[in-house]
């Protein structure tokens, strides 16, 4: 009956915000059991009629229902899910949601800032909680994202915010999580509209590569100081990195830079290291697995990088890392498609890789990397209820269908302006 | 007229050879010399095929006056015995620049579009047709880069401007150290052509298909021109049009692909061009063949990669390592086919390897006639001077090369090159050969002296015993010796000795270090082993590898084309699109291409049998809206291109091609991009895998056009630069349509009028100019060519509607159309189709009310909808982009289905031929591996019109045969570099993966990501 009332709420507040961006959830007020679903935990389990439950926004139990007895009437609501599917909530790595809305539009782009090194500018603050895309990356299953800065060598510092809240401070999860280095190349990529077919030797490769050790080795020595009299505050933003308490996330594509850079990293003393982007990681695998380096791959989605490349490798890869034992996650450089994460991780589990490790990947390997896998990536109690339901198997776009979705127990109102339209139009349609 | 006047005036220049400059006043004494040069006892080829030995050349004043086994000897003439020497008429090169000014550069502009001629004067409206340009007015005699062109064998050269599509024409010279009116063998020797735009800044063409519409359009105008229609205009382009457009002419192509494309220029304008082809035509050569033109080749073969580390070897293809390897072997193969060509060393940036890699053709397999006839008379041939030059006939130039044997052994040594009784030495021909051992004998000790090389550069070194060899410099002149040395790897300072032939030996003196002089002398011990060299060893052991062409010659090809077999695949869950649905347990007979039969327990003889239990059968994807496939997409520079031609712009081998397969596509619309409110006509082509782009089209198939609305067309998104173009508001976009087809329904009306005439009535009546543009615009009013147009905005949609039903036909489909579900009712009540994307926005302002319910909305109103790619990554995944429909919307899986296959089938008109299982429909089938819907689908096997083009086991094989064929190669590649030949650094090749957004030449960012 509560689940009715829920849906029922949800449907009429959709219809009054029209075309508006949905209204942030309510903070979770009662206990809340989900009943009866195929719980995929994002560990590799699976519990084919689970009993979920949370309170205050974590997580109290996650139990197979053939087994636990327990009394339904402690909870304030129980949500019958009997046939449907419960998963941890996605989480988009390296993605420049709430930085841009349009990106055609120079006026909506905040993502880039000027200058070469920038590690204290920072994408919290700019994190736009009212952008019209947020609601249709939740719509299929995506809880949080990594909002993040691109663009010059030092794009600045990213911060993971949850796709719910008011504004930016409601809405962060974590605050300046990490850098991110755009780990320079060799060779420019050439210039097609020119009929160049070739790239070009990149002339300030070796220049780059200095500032790069210059501005680290600076870093450590400033941050040493407890009060540094002459203040500069794009050391001052590196701290935590330097101290080892946030990621340096480099950004690099080809083999040569993937080993070079993590060479560099280990040798300048910098203790959390992940890699984006990585395309070419099948031929540095042993060099990343020796060096225990995670990887957010970016688009599985995409054409080889040679043209004698198997046509698949780009579907096979991250499948490939993983059963390697390299901790790998998924991410999507742009945003026009980003809110097919979770369909990512169908392809990789389509092109070799068990259904459940491919949930990983967009889950609780995500959090690993992102240092949140204490708080969310999983069902697991004690952590923060971040969980989303569908009708069916949430990987596939055939059957991915979200019922709920559910940050730290605030139960999200999915629909967004691109439903209002839907049904705007629907009823017009249906009216003639 | 006057062309002929000039090449009488020239060849009766060399007629009269003393005295062909008597009209000039001469600052001196008269000095005519008598100038008659006999060389007696050679080998003599007179041309290719005829060699006479023991033989007597006569030149008289820069011609041949006798040649054969019993010339008589005239008075006055200068007699060299060549006993044991063969000459050879000198190498003619078809395609050079010699003694033309440099290529001017394309000028960089202001960064504002230039649309109109920059030239002043009487010119056409296109900077890019130079037809009037010629050669021979830019020419002159440069000694230097005449003597470096003798010293490698060239007698002749037809040089050419390179600059432009219509070249104009080239002037045909010898290399002689005359005066520029001397030399001239031919003032307009061919007309030339090419892909290659000019150096201008103005934006016309800017793509394959518009250089093609524009060089088509061009000889349209110059009919036109002479025409009684044109009463007005003085055009001095045309005019010399039509003057070259008789003469031999040379289209330069830059790979095979284009070279079919120049001949089917040729063909249309009646015009067999003599191609200038890039080398790479073996891989082809069957279609090469078909063109029946001649060929000019170059022999710039590739160098062998650096491929020691592994990684980096990554960056090489297997198409660029197949090329090192067989690119040698391309004129054997011409030959094989009976294709005429000629060599050019155009290409080369040393003209020495001109002969080397020639030599290497012939350890390919080419026969030493053949190479020599494509030296010598097929270039003389192409440029009709085949009586002057490259063959050694009575009063042809005298034009040839002494040598020291047969001229394609390594060892053989080109002495001096004769060009119009004038001679340039390249190595003394009677220079003494020393080379051997010899005992040194200097202040009392005994050391070794080494002569190697061939007569006239040998060099000498000294040594102490066998392994210590003392620091020198040599050189050998006439008969004289100077060789300085160092006596030991301490020795500060050099003994510095020259001498004199002296018996079989020689003596002289030396200064030594502390200036004391000394004597020495050398006597003759023993000749010197000669060396077989490596180079040649490499050569002949690529060529025992036997590698051999791969269909189509990039990854993934066969070594044998794929044919056509009888397919059965039995007990398939089909969905067959058609009132049967879905059908359990069902098989599928493919016949001659066709879908023979569809029903339970079929059998056919020699069917191969495929066991489809648990597997999906459907028809193939039909991708509404591609640009794979391609080698250009916009030609965004005027705001209606009408007139190219996306056909002339297929590739047929893309790689994308192979990998769409993989992902089921079978059939696509390639279309023009978006730069422009009225764009290109589409090539709607099967993706056959291993063919030519004429192969891939779908003959029959009805006229498309691409028709492009909003924010690219009015360069929304262009940059600062790009604000002149009419339109810049969707106001003014509406206007070019209108505009458009108002000229389109005049220019019809005026055809239809004359068509109309009696035969009679046309003789006597002037035919209306041919517009290449207002002849696609007219098909579309006349309901023969239908539009797909790219829009996003209701408004603007309902625009076109509206401009189309004033001129009384419909728009065909919209493409992208992502606001059509706002007034997907007016489009149902028009007869648009709407080809959508599944869920792609948010990339800019007119996309913001995208949603993913487009396709269904659409739908629901009664629209024919289609989802497309536009990318040629979601091509591989247009299964799943459909699926998208049935989480946004619940539409039913049948219906999604047919949005990628039937839909699609019946926006292209092709839906009596495609998009479903239907007994009699072509036989293009994939075999999933799930449901097709499904993200967890494979396409198992991809089959277009009967043959198998994609398998997932064969795909497997592939990489397995590529992997070791690498192999092989590598092994190779890493001979010649052990070999100390030289080598290239791995560079990968990018091709570009265009989207209809595109704008080629401008404002486009770089990622260095």
């Amino acid at each position: 009956m509560k689940n009715i009332l829920l849906t029922l709420f949800i449907l009429i507040h959709c219809f009054k915000v029209s075309a508006q961006v949905p209204e942030p959830a309510k903070p979770q007020s009662g206990s809340i059991l989900l009943n009866g679903a195929t719980a995929h935990l994002g560990d590799g389990t699976v519990i084919a009629n689970s009993l979920i439950s949370f309170v205050d926004g974590k997580l109290k139990m996650v139990a197979d229902a053939e087994t636990a007895k327990i009394d339904f009437s402690q909870f304030d609501q129980v949500i019958e899910l009997k046939g449907k599917h419960v998963y941890p909530g996605l989480i988009l790595p390296n993605t420049t949601l709430g930085l841009v809305d349009v990106n055609a539009v120079r006026a909506t782009r905040d993502f880039q800032e000027v200058g070469g090194v920038n590690p204290n500018v920072r994408s919290l603050i700019a994190y736009n909680t009212d952008s019209e895309l947020i609601a249709t990356l939740r719509y299929n299953g995506i809880l949080l994202a990594q909002a993040t800065p691109t663009g010059g060598t030092v794009s600045g510092t990213s911060s993971i915010m949850m796709l719910d809240g008011w504004n930016w401070e409601d809405a962060a999860y974590v605050i300046d999580d990490g850098i991110h280095l755009n780990w320079p190349v060799q060779k420019l990529g050439a210039r097609w509209w020119l009929g160049e077919s070739e790239g070009r030797i990149n002339p300030n490769y070796k220049a780059n590569i200095g500032i790069i050790d210059q501005l680290f080795k600076d870093a450590f020595a400033y941050n040493k100081q407890s009060n540094p009299s002459n203040k500069n505050i794009k050391l001052g933003a590196m701290k935590q990195v330097v101290n080892g308490n946030a990621s340096l996330f480099i950004h690099v594509n080809n083999r040569g830079g993937i080993i070079k850079s993590i060479q560099w990293a280990k040798k300048a003393g910098i203790k959390k290291v992940v890699l984006v982007g990585a395309r070419d990681a099948y031929y540095a695998m042993d060099f990343i697995k020796e060096n225990d380096v995670a990887v957010l791959l970016d688009e599985v989605h995409r054409l080889p990088n040679r043209t004698d490349e198997d046509f698949d490798l780009p579907y096979r890869l991250p499948g490939i890392l993983h059963k390697n034992g390299i901790l790998v996650g998924l991410t999507y450089p742009s945003l026009q498609s980003s809110r097919n994460l979770p369909f990512f991780a169908g392809t990789v589990s389509a092109y070799g890789l068990d259904k459940e490790e491919a949930l990983k990947l967009v889950t609780s390997s995500t959090a690993k990397i992102l240092g949140i896998s204490d708080r969310t990536g999983t069902l697991k109690v004690g952590l923060d209820a971040n969980l989303v339901v569908s009708e069916g198997d949430l990987l596939d776009m055939r059957t991915n269908q979200l019922t709920h979705a559910f940050i730290q127990g605030k139960a999200l109102n999915l629909e967004g302006k691109q439903q209002a339209l839907y049904k705007r139009f629907k009823a017009k349609y249906e009216g003639n | 007229m006057r062309r002929i006047l000039l090449s009488i005036m020239l060849l009766g220049s060399i007629f009269s050879w003393s005295s062909a400059q008597e009209n000039f006043p001469k600052n001196g004494v008269k000095d005519d010399r008598p100038d008659i040069y006999v060389f007696t006892n050679a080998t003599i080829y007179i041309d290719y095929q005829t060699k006479l030995e023991k033989a007597t050349l006569v030149v008289s004043n820069g011609k041949v006056k006798a040649v054969g086994k019993s010339a008589s000897i005239p008075k006055g003439a200068v007699v060299t015995d060549l006993s044991g020497k063969t000459i050879y008429p000198a190498w003619v090169e078809p395609y050079g620049n010699y003694g033309l000014p440099n290529i001017p550069k394309r000028p960089n502009g202001n960064g504002r579009p230039q649309f109109d001629s920059k030239r002043k004067g009487p010119y056409g409206w296109n900077d890019n047709i130079l037809a009037d340009y010629k050669a021979v007015s830019a020419f002159s005699v440069r000694r230097k880069d005449a003597e470096s062109l003798k010293k490698n064998g060239f007698g002749a050269v037809n040089s050419i401007m390179e600059n432009g599509l219509v070249r104009g024409t080239s002037v045909l010279t010898s290399l002689a150290n005359l005066s520029d009116n001397l030399v001239i063998i031919k003032g307009e020797a061919t007309a030339n052509f090419s892909f290659q735009n000019a150096a201008t800044a103005q934006q016309y063409p800017n793509s394959i298909m518009g250089r093609v519409a524009l060089i088509r359009q061009t000889y349209y105008d110059a009919k036109w021109y002479q025409s009684p229609a044109n009463d007005l205009q003085a055009n001095l382009s045309l005019e010399a049009f039509n003057q070259i457009k008789n003469m031999p002419a040379i289209f330069e192509v830059g790979n095979k692909q284009d070279a079919l494309l120049a001949d089917k220029i040729g063909d249309e304008f009646g015009v067999q061009y003599i191609l200038k082809g890039a080398g790479d035509e073996y891989q082809w050569i069957e279609a090469i063949k078909k063109t029946g033109a001649s060929y000019i080749i170059p022999l710039n073969f590739p160098k062998a990669y650096d491929v020691e580390d592994p990684y980096a070897a990554l960056s090489v293809s297997y198409d660029q390592m197949k090329h090192w390897e067989l690119a040698p072997g391309n004129a054997k193969s011409m030959a094989d086919a009976g294709v005429i060509f000629a060599f050019t060393a155009d290409g080369l940036k040393n003209k020495g390897d001109y002969l080397k890699h020639i030599r290497k053709t012939i350890a390919h397999g080419l026969s030493e006639t053949d190479a020599l006839k494509a030296m010598t008379y097929n270039p003389a041939k192409l440029l009709k001077a085949q009586t002057q030059v490259g063959s050694l006939k009575n009063g042809m130039l005298a034009n040839f090369v002494i040598t020291s044997g047969n001229v394609f052994e390594e060892s053989t040594i080109l002495h001096e090159t004769w060009v119009q009784g004038t001679k340039t030495i390249m190595s003394d021909m009677n220079a003494l050969d020393f080379s051997g051992n010899y005992r040194l004998n200097i202040e009392g000790k005994t050391l070794q002296l080494a002569i190697t090389g061939k007569p006239g550069s040998q060099k000498a070194k000294i040594s102490l015993n066998d392994s210590t060899v003392y620091k020198g410099k040599s050189n050998i002149a006439g008969e004289n010796l100077t060789i300085s040395f160092k006596e030991g790897e301490n020795a500060t300072n050099s003994i510095r000795m020259t001498g004199w032939k002296s018996g079989n030996g020689f003596s002289g003196d030396a200064q030594k270090p502390n200036g004391e002089w000394i004597k020495w002398k050398a006597s003759f011990l023993s000749k010197v082993d000669k060396k077989e060299k490596s180079s040649k060893n490499t050569e002949i052991e690529k060529v025992n590898t036997k590698g051999s062409v791969i269909y189509p010659f990039v990854a993934f090809g066969s070594k044998e084309k794929l044919k056509q077999e009888t397919v059965l695949f039995k007990n398939a869950t089909v969905w067959t699109n058609e009132a049967d649905g879905v059908l359990m347990n069902t098989d599928v007979l493919v016949v001659d291409g066709k879908i023979n039969k569809i029903g339970k327990n079929l059998s056919a003889k020699n069917a191969k049998e495929i066991d489809a239990t648990g597997k999906y059968l459907t028809s193939g994807i039909i991708d509404e809206h591609s640009h794979a496939a391609l080698s250009g997409v916009n030609e965004g520079s005027h705001a209606i291109t009408a007139e190219v031609r996306m056909y002339d712009a297929v590739d047929s081998e893309d790689i994308d091609i192979y990998r769409q397969l993989a992902g089921g596509v079978t059939v696509a619309q390639l279309l023009h991009g978006s730069a422009n409110p009225v764009g290109g006509q589409s090539a709607l082509v099967k993706f056959k895998w291993g063919v030519t782009p004429d192969e891939m089209k779908i003959k029959g198939a009805d006229g498309f056009i691409k028709f492009a609305l909003g924010e690219n067309v009015k360069q929304s998104n262009w940059g600062d630069n790009n604000t002149i173009r009419f339109p810049q508001t969707r106001m003014g976009v509406e206007q070019v349509f209108v505009d458009a087809f108002t000229k389109a329904v005049e220019y019809d009306a005026a055809w239809k009028k004359y068509n109309g005439l009696s035969a009679r009535a046309k003789q006597t009546t002037t035919a209306p100019r041919r517009d290449l543009q207002l002849e696609a615009l007219a098909e579309i009013v006349n309901k023969k060519r239908f539009i797909s147009c790219h829009s996003y905005v209701q408004s603007e949609i309902n625009m076109l509607m509206k401009v189309a039903e004033s001129f009384n036909f419909n728009v065909n489909t919209f493409t992208h159309i992502l606001e059509g579900y706002k007034v997907a009712d007016k489009m149902a009540k028009h007869g648009a189709g709407g080809s959508t994307f599944a869920d792609w926005w948010a990339y800019k302002y007119e996309v913001k009310d995208a949603i993913p319910y487009n396709a269904n909305l659409m739908a629901q109103a009664g629209v024919t909808v289609a989802i497309n790619s536009d990318d040629g990554e979601m091509a591989r995944r247009l299964n799943q982009e459909a699926a998208k429909s049935v989480k946004y919307g619940n539409m039913s899986e049948s219906e999604a289905w047919k949005m990628v296959t039937l839909n699609p089938a019946k926006l292209l008109h092709l839906d009596d031929r495609m998009g479903s299982i239907k007994k009699g429909k072509d036989g293009d089938l994939v075999l999933w591996s799930d449901n097709p819907l499904s993200i967890y689908a494979r396409a198992e096997k991809t089959m277009v019109d009967g043959i198998i083009y994609f398998d997932i086991d064969r795909d497997l094989q592939l990489r397995d045969e590529m992997r070791q064929d690498k192999a092989r190669i590598i092994n190779l590649m890493r001979g010649d570099k052990k070999a100390g030949k030289p080598t290239q650094k791995p560079s990968p090749k990018y091709k570009h993966n265009y989207h209809c957004e595109d704008l080629l030449l401008y404002n486009v960012e770089v990622s260095d990501k």
